[in-house]
């Protein structure tokens, strides 16, 4: 992935890149002395967004605010994954795979340091795998599971020996789980991010501000703005209203589309509405009544008019999707079909399963999209009979308690933003929509063991069984809108992994 | 912590009536001999008050559409017949929503406030009729509850019991009860210097019946009047609450919410915005012009019975 | 007038210990524990049990108070499960953005209310008096954060002269310092000047109808003089309490202010707070807002013990 060149490299870098060895570095930050060539270029840009990190630390804090902010600025893997959701290399300047794809070789970028000065090496490759297996917390380590052995062969070479094939493992290398630290910088992860992307965490304000500065040293090009402060607010609105004010340059991520409209129409303003792998999800407790019964989950499926839905809750932006398999994913099928709007088919199946009138609890996080869409669900729901009585619990605290661990719910909402998580969500009856995995479980393992076409084929059909058993439904695939200022570009248009790349942030 | 004990003119003491201020509005205040007779502040207050209860008694006999009804195909429509406040984001009825927030606004100030009359009242004539140790221990805890102001409580009982109509009520009900503590303690003390009560301790009435006979009747108009102050409170304290989420939640249509809701499209629906603030400015008006109309019946300082 | 003083130290001494047994008792009634919302939903057991030791949550009750009482004596609230950070610091940052932001609007709130509640008095039955009557009426009913959100509207994203939100702290930038407090103060103190100017309006009304007046009048005095002389000194008494008692609410009431202008004070830290289930940090900002009150109390009963020369005597 090609990063913006920058024609100015400061001598001192140069000499420091020369010192390290850096052959390949080709750019480095603009010192920002005043002699840039732009002329009066903005030389930083600040961010907008919703939902604050809470600490630096994502390998024990759950949540996606924190690989949001670091993960491609800050921490980087081996691999990545490019706007189309395809796995390029990064860290790694390529890789073999054995014929029983099960040994990864991994050849190193050289002359890549961290922002600490420390040296990247195969080293840090085989501790950072290693360590999240032993110090992760976070639910995602269950993806480094497969992993048997990683041996250091030497100090540009790494070997990963898989326990079974895995498609699944070298794109979650693009993921957090696959992000690389220093050995000697994770005794303060809470408070210091250290790894060895382009930008340095310059200062981190919680619940306000974090601050990248671009790096000197960076290994790879640097990115177009010196400095890149991520600003974070409360509400959308307060979003806007900074941008329109100017004290934003780009809002990331826009939570409330009612408010694009105004910018649409103004040339001063570039607005972009991609895709993301984050499904709003209806989420139905398989394991407790009625939600046990397929019937009374199919009705629920077909009492929804999901573009209503999306029409009126997110204003039309964003896309129908029927299951965690999204556009961008390798498996992606169009299962809309399977359960049209079709309210008469819902009352026939309620009556069928005995659940007439049924009463249900509909648990909303605090979060703008599940408030937007639990009324109206309510309301389509109540057609057909299903009385849903909304109880609000805050996120993440009180939802991760309640709907998460204690699976104490029979309806929920909830924005999945993990990419390729279709089996995390469905192949664990343990997970909290408690789905029975028996008839995906055996078709999910030998996709993720075959080749590249196995791994689609299978994939597909485990997503047509969960849809065919309506395990659970998305209302909408949530849209990935960005509004910047018309001279900000490189913007990412998708976020498809959870990680927001600013590396490609440049001025006009 | 005494400040209660100042004698702090004119009516009671202003801190039981953070916001509510002393003394009518637009009309004399000025000592005004003659009879009694409704004053214009009064008739406003009346007026608007009636507005509203009218507003949330058709709620429960007829509403246009069903307020949590979401018609998609009709969102975001503005004033018409079929919708006389037009329709919100999901297609639902304003002028419905409207008629039942009255509803919620009324049901969150009567329980708030009378959580508040039936703990804070007796407490405080006991207060006054005792004294000693009772009073000094229920002056102080009086203190404590007014160190959490019904914001601080209703964010804590959030955290506690997750947000509701419920713990928004109990929140602002406990933070107003100091109000008529002070209040009745201090009316009360005015009573018990009087010479019927003089006489009735002589005659040795029991502290009860002095109570129930003497103190009772004698500061009723003055729980009255600050009942009426601390509703107003009550209405904008809902409306802060809803607007920070931790109010009445979705689909139970409240005007705080309505309010928050709409500030998404001020842009485009500014009306969405207008409808409930006039509501909840109404409201509270009312509930102001009422108490400052009743100050003045009551108060025999300001009602012309002095000088 | 020492003893006075004395007596409401003591007062303010046991009051404040007693709500901090308050709060801590009943931020442990929050379903939740610390140590597992900090981990997430995998956390292995071991992994619990070594956290718990590491926040202390482990020991008894009373030993986990009164290292917190004996850390707010000392200014020292502890670290954060979530954040990590040391809660000390960050809340002196936010008391003083709370301070600043509702000080300054009550000091404007002030100076609006005082002429104008007083012109509304003495003008009492003319048309000038009448509308600021009325104006102080549709002032106090509408709600903070919508007089915000018009603002904003207005001047920040309409006319453009100011910003929509945002803090910079004085020392940043003196200039932006201001110009992003003017919005927000003035949200603030609109309501806030309503609410005063009914005060002070019916405090003069109310001086104005006082024999000792009548008397000064009648010593010959003009009515102007009369008013300045001594009337000016009673009607302060009950405007004095209800600054207090409004700085006090104001301090967590401008949350609302605060969530609408994207400012870093204490309310929204609470909020914050509660919101991560970091509840040290809860308990830690409530004590502050509770101190702060009570402080707020403890003052205006000394002015009053100044201002008042009957109560010298009477306490």
């Amino acid at each position: 992935m090609m990063r913006r060149r920058n024609a100015i490299l400061p001598a001192a870098a140069l000499a420091a890149a020369a010192a390290l060895g850096l052959s390949a570095c080709s750019a480095g930050a603009d010192s920002g002395s005043g002699g840039d060539s732009g002329g009066d270029k903005p030389t930083t840009a600040t961010i907008a967004l919703t939902g604050t990190p809470t600490n630096l630390d994502f390998t024990t804090t759950a949540g996606s605010a924190i690989p949001q902010a670091l993960m491609s600025n800050v921490y980087e893997g081996l691999v990545e994954l490019d706007q189309e959701g395809e796995i390029q290399p990064l860290l790694a300047t390529d890789w073999t795979i054995s014929d029983d794809r099960t040994t990864y070789t991994f050849t190193l970028q050289d002359g890549v340091t961290f922002s600490n000065g420390d040296e990247f090496t195969a080293d840090d490759v085989k501790f950072s795998f290693d360590r999240v297996k032993t110090d992760w917390v976070s639910s995602l380590k269950a993806k480094m599971d497969v992993v048997d052995s990683v041996e250091v062969t030497s100090p540009t070479e790494v070997v990963v020996k898989l326990s079974k094939p895995s498609n699944a493992w070298l794109f979650s290398l693009a993921t957090p789980v696959g992000a690389i630290f220093s050995e000697d910088a994770v005794d303060d992860l809470a408070n210091t991010a250290v790894g060895t992307g382009p930008y340095a965490v310059e200062k981190w304000t919680p619940n306000e501000s974090l601050v990248f500065e671009t790096r000197d040293d960076y290994w790879g090009e640097a990115p177009g703005v010196e400095e890149v402060t991520l600003k974070y607010f409360a509400d959308a609105n307060a979003t806007t209203n900074a941008l329109q004010t100017g004290d934003v340059d780009a809002i990331a991520n826009l939570q409330a589309p009612e408010l694009l409209s105004s910018f649409e129409s103004d040339d001063a303003y570039t607005v972009t509405t991609g895709t993301s792998s984050g499904e709003v999800s209806l989420s139905l407790n398989n394991q407790a009544a009625p939600f046990d019964d397929v019937r009374v989950r199919q009705a629920v499926l077909y009492a929804l008019d999901k573009q209503a839905i999306l029409d009126t809750a997110w204003n039309g932006y964003g896309s129908l999707v029927a299951t965690y398999a999204t556009p961008t994913d390798p498996y992606y099928e169009d299962l809309n079909d399977k359960y049209p709007y079709d309210p008469e088919k819902a009352k026939d199946l309620l009556k069928e399963a005995g659940q007439e009138n049924l009463d249900i609890s509909f648990t909303v996080p605090t979060r703008p999209y599940a408030q937007a869409v639990s009324e109206i669900v309510v309301s389509q729901l109540a057609d057909v009979g299903i009385n849903a009585t909304i109880e609000s619990a805050e996120f993440p605290a009180v939802w991760l308690d309640k709907v998460f661990t204690q699976h104490d719910y029979q309806m929920t909402t909830v924005l999945a933003v993990e990419a390729r998580d279709i089996l995390t969500v469905f192949n664990d009856p343990n997970y909290y929509i408690g789905y029975d995995n028996s008839k995906i479980a055996p078709i999910a393992e030998k996709a993720d063991a075959a080749d590249e076409e196995g791994y689609v084929d299978g994939m597909k059909q485990v997503a047509e069984q969960i849809v065919d058993d309506a395990a659970s439904g998305v209302l909408f695939l949530f849209p990935n809108i960005t509004v910047s200022k018309a001279g900000l570009q490189g913007m990412p248009e998708n976020a498809i992994i959870e990680a927001l790349d600013l590396t490609n942030l440049s001025w006009k | 912590m005494t400040t209660q004990q100042v004698p702090t003119p004119p009516s009671q003491a202003p801190r039981t009536t953070a916001i509510s201020a002393p003394g009518n509005a637009s009309t004399s205040a000025a000592p005004r001999p003659g009879k009694r007779r409704l004053s214009t502040t009064l008739i406003i207050g009346i007026i608007l008050i009636g507005l509203v209860a009218i507003a949330a008694i058709v709620s429960f006999i007829w509403t246009p559409y069903d307020p949590t009804q979401a018609m998609p195909a009709d969102r975001l429509e503005g004033s018409s017949l079929a919708h006389l406040m037009g329709t919100d984001r999901y297609g639902r009825d304003v002028f419905s929503a409207m008629l039942y927030g009255a509803r919620i606004t009324l049901f969150v100030g009567v329980i708030s406030v009378g959580i508040a009359i039936i703990v804070g009242t007796p407490l405080g004539i006991l207060a006054g009729i005792r004294g000693g140790w009772i009073e000094e221990v229920i002056m102080r805890t009086s203190d404590i509850a007014l160190a959490f102001p019904a914001l601080l409580l209703a964010i804590m009982f959030s955290a506690v019991f997750g947000a509701s109509t419920l713990t928004a009520m109990v929140a602002i009900g406990i933070a107003t009860i100091p109000g008529f503590a002070r209040v009745a303690r201090s009316g009360t003390l005015q009573v018990m210097t009087t010479e019927y009560v003089l006489a009735a301790r002589a005659a040795s009435q029991s502290r009860f019946r002095i109570a129930v006979r003497h103190v009772l009747p004698n500061i009723i108009g003055m729980v009255v009047v600050q009942s009426s102050v601390s509703f107003a409170l009550a209405v904008l304290a809902e409306a802060g609450l809803s607007f920070l989420g931790l109010g009445t939640p979705p689909p139970t249509p409240s005007w705080g919410r309505m309010l928050q809701e709409s500030q998404q499209f001020l842009g485009t629906e500014p009306m969405l915005a207008v409808w409930p603030g006039l509501a909840i400015a109404i409201a509270v008006m009312g509930f102001n012009l009422l108490g400052d109309g009743l100050r003045d019946r009551f108060d025999p300082k300001l009602n012309g019975s002095r000088g | 007038m020492a003893i006075r003083i004395l007596i409401n130290l003591a007062r303010f001494a046991v009051t404040y210990v007693v709500a901090t047994v308050v709060v801590f008792l009943f931020m442990r009634l929050i379903p939740g524990d610390p140590a597992q919302i900090a981990l997430g939903v995998n956390a292995t057991p071991e992994l619990l049990e070594q956290t718990r030791r590491e926040f202390g949550t482990d020991r008894p009750l009373i030993v986990q108070y009164f290292e917190w009482f004996g850390g707010l004596l000392t200014g020292d609230f502890g670290t954060s499960y979530v954040t990590h950070n040391d809660i000390s610091p960050l809340v002196i940052d936010r008391v003083q953005v709370s301070l600043i932001l509702v000080l300054t609007a009550m000091v404007v709130a002030l100076l609006v209310a005082i002429p104008l509640g007083t012109w509304a008095a003495v003008k009492h039955r003319n048309f000038s008096g009448v509308v600021i009557g009325l104006g102080s009426q549709v002032g106090v009913a509408i709600p903070g954060f919508l007089a915000g959100i018009l603002l904003v509207i207005v001047f920040a994203v309409g006319l453009g002269w100011l910003p929509a939100n945002g803090w910079t702290a004085p020392a940043e930038d003196f200039g932006d310092f201001i110009r992003r407090l003017i919005l927000p103060v003035v949200a603030l103190a609109s309501v806030q000047g309503a609410i005063l100017t009914r005060y002070v309006r019916s405090a003069v009304l109310e001086v104005m109808s006082e024999d000792y007046l009548r008397t000064a009048r009648a010593k010959g005095l003009s009515k102007n003089g009369a008013l300045l002389k001594h009337g000016l000194r009673n009607a302060a008494i009950p405007v004095i309490t209800v600054t207090g008692v409004q700085i006090a609410a104001l301090i967590i009431g401008a949350v609302v202010i605060e969530r609408v202008f994207v400012i870093p004070g204490l309310g929204s830290m609470l909020l914050d707070a509660v919101g991560n289930r970091d509840m040290l940090t809860v308990q830690s900002v409530v004590m502050v807002l509770v101190a702060i009150t009570l402080i707020l109390n403890l003052v205006v009963d000394i002015l009053y013990t100044i201002i008042d020369p009957r109560l010298r005597r009477s306490a």
